[in-house]
């Protein structure tokens, strides 16, 4: 691991932690966001912690698991990494579906928070 | 026009021109991208305006089309813009594709650049 740039690091690390947390009790990913984190979440946007959270925790499904098919990072000018992450999920009983997002990390006092998060469902190519 | 936030603007006006350069005339992307600017194409980084435009204009097809499905702009902390399209493309006379790309926009000198750019399309490995 020595030879992976810092912002790999981060970035692989934090995606690893956001879809343990996500598949098993995604009410925890409080602890990722801050105030001013934007999401838009299959078109729709929601500003802020409390409503970040609570779109997350209503989503309809009991169970969830996803699959890490591909993930990039890259440091942004201003000091935040860009991660983009293609996979697929699968929610209770459903067909699996491909998903892609993207997270802006930000380095604020020691806590590494997601800015702003995209998430889309891939459609079907037919 | 006028109750589109600010960044959906300049996001939807960038993508807008940046796949039609990319299907028409990709050598004219060279003003979107600065020396520190970073492309990941199909998980292969590239860096500065020079490594990228290389990448680019040597990637192996005659014709291009692009189509986007879905495009989300957002404003970042840092006053840049973050942008994320899905789509489907066609290379020569191959199956369409279909792809995603993500964009940090950042305006320099009055002029909104490509700060970071990745690249990917949606292959999975399907079973097992």
């Amino acid at each position: 691991m020595g030879d992976k740039p810092i912002w790999e690091q981060i970035g692989s690390s934090f995606v690893q932690h956001y879809y343990q947390l996500f598949d098993t009790d995604r009410t925890q990913l409080g602890s990722i966001y801050i105030d001013a984190s934007c999401l838009t979440w299959e078109g729709q946007q929601f500003q802020g912690k409390a409503a970040i959270v609570e779109k997350l925790s209503s989503l309809p499904f009991t169970k969830i698991a996803h699959s890490i098919t591909a993930q990039d990072h890259q440091p942004t000018p201003d000091s935040c990494i860009l991660s983009m992450v293609v996979g697929q999920l699968k929610a209770d009983e459903d067909q699996v579906l491909g998903f892609q997002k993207t997270f802006l990390l930000k380095h604020y006092s020691n806590v590494r928070v997601r800015a702003n998060k995209v998430f889309r469902l891939a459609p079907h190519i037919l | 026009m006028a109750d589109t936030p600010m960044w959906e603007q300049i996001g939807t006006g960038f993508v807008q021109h940046y796949y039609q350069q990319f299907d028409t005339d990709r050598v004219k992307l060279a003003d979107l991208y600065t020396d520190t600017s970073c492309l990941t194409w199909e998980g292969v980084g590239f860096q500065g305006k020079n490594a990228i435009m290389g990448k680019l204009t040597s990637l192996p097809f005659q014709t291009i089309q692009h189509s986007i499905t879905a495009q989300d702009h957002h404003p970042t902390p840092d006053s840049c813009v973050m942008t994320m399209v899905m789509g489907q493309l066609k290379a020569d006379q191959d199956q369409v594709m279909g792809f995603q790309q993500v964009f940090l926009l950042k305006n320099i000198d009055n002029k909104w650049v490509c700060t970071n750019d990745m690249f990917r399309l949606s292959l999975h490995n399907f079973g097992a």
